[in-house]
């Protein structure tokens, strides 16, 4: 339930954050949809207790592979797809916490917050990464003449 | 080939990439965007070399090199830009057109649809609210993010027409995403509604957090574009310095008052 609750908001907030990236209309929907995968999977994944790394990571991944399929089937560039989705994962809340921290004089409450939504950032960015090479080799594979 | 058609062409190859950099596009998509469209018509070396704040083309025509320099101005995220300037060099590379009607082309791609000024002030207030539902916020923390984001979105919309400079920009940014969570708790908190303000400000602060900058700037450095991704990755870090003192500066102040 809460699943599919989260689901919806999700699926909202990339919609929202679509209009402020000023996404061409008729691609809005695909790019939430893709948004609302990476989301779930990334719920999932935090409800059984992994290492704050891996949700991000394996979520920007869906996300990347799905948005990598969706470009090729829309003939547009990925980012398109794929800025929206990982917004939900930038470490936002860890960024916010590095600042309160600061101004309330605790330092080493601060690195770690500060460190932890570092290495967030690059798991998504590693998520991405994997996710466009991945495709990449699959398109050069299936387009060699057997 | 004449100079002057192969000036043209890295011309208008430039303007693409241009637009496409400028709107948030990977350096790798634009310096292969560029090199595509200039090969496409010109038979000879490119070299392009692209980072987040400038382009530099070079083209080998029978000995006689052509270089161009460009500097840029990152003027935020579009989408809209980059899928235009993208399906535009497709078409461009598959030579489909003239070199005079790529220039029209051009002129139309700088100007895209945009979203209603209404349409855009309410959906944007969705994109902050959500966030704050998807970290297990309350109903009412919900509407108050919702409110706040709307206001930042607008706001910072405003300021970046007024061409401020991107990190005075992010520190009123902040300050008014920190200024209006806060004050809209306290306007809850007189008719006894509890709301906790850390989390209602996480709502405004998520459309301005420079995740595009910073996930961008990591894949450049993975893939091994080293400028490209440290002057990205600086971007983003003073982006959320900028932030963050605006926020601060909020805090403070409430703090100290209570």
């Amino acid at each position: 339930m809460t699943i599919l609750t989260q689901g919806i908001y999700s699926f909202l907030c990339v919609v929202g954050f679509s209009i402020i990236f000023n996404l061409p209309k008729r691609l809005i929907f695909l790019a939430s949809i893709n948004g609302m995968l990476g989301w779930i999977v990334y719920a999932l994944l935090q409800q059984t207790s992994f290492a704050f790394i891996i949700p991000p990571l394996i979520g920007s991944l869906v996300v990347g592979i799905f948005g990598e399929f969706c470009a090729i089937y829309k003939k547009q560039p990925a980012t398109i797809f794929i800025i929206p989705g990982i917004i939900p994962f930038v470490p936002g809340y860890e960024i916010y916490n590095t600042m309160l921290f600061v101004i309330e004089n605790d330092f080493s409450n601060a690195t770690i917050s500060g460190f932890k939504s570092l290495f967030i950032a690059i798991s998504i960015a590693c998520g991405v990464v994997i996710a466009t090479s991945l495709v990449k080799h699959i398109r050069l594979l299936s387009s060699i003449p057997k | 080939m004449s100079d002057m058609t192969i000036k043209k062409i890295i011309n208008i190859a430039l303007e693409t990439g241009k637009i496409m950099l400028q709107n948030g596009a990977e350096t790798y998509r634009v310096e292969e965007t560029i090199e595509k469209m200039i090969s496409s018509r010109i038979d000879s070396h490119v070299e392009v070399f692209v980072m987040s704040t400038g382009i530099i083309i070079s083209v080998e025509s029978e000995d006689t090199p052509f270089t161009t320099v460009s500097r840029i101005a990152s003027s935020g995220i579009d989408m809209e830009y980059i899928a235009r300037a993208n399906s535009f060099s497709r078409v461009f590379t598959e030579g489909r057109m003239s070199l005079e009607e790529a220039n029209i082309m051009l002129k139309q791609l700088k100007s895209p649809p945009r979203f209603p000024k209404k349409v855009r002030f309410f959906f944007s207030g969705m994109a902050g609210g959500f966030v704050v539902l998807l970290f297990n916020g309350s109903f009412i923390e919900f509407i108050l993010a919702y409110i706040a984001s709307s206001f930042t979105v607008f706001f910072t919309d405003k300021l970046s027409k007024m061409g401020f400079n991107f990190f005075i920009k992010n520190i009123i940014g902040g300050f008014i995403a920190g200024g209006l969570g806060i004050l809209l708790v306290l306007f809850m908190g007189s008719f006894n509604q509890y709301a906790d303000y850390n989390k209602v400000i996480l709502g405004p602060l998520m459309t301005l957090v420079p995740g595009v900058a910073l996930t961008n700037g990591i894949r450049d450095l993975i893939s091994g574009e080293l400028i490209a991704g440290s002057a990205k990755m600086m971007e983003a870090l003073f982006i959320a310095i900028a932030l963050a003192f605006g926020v601060g500066i909020v805090l403070q102040i409430v703090l100290s008052l209570s």
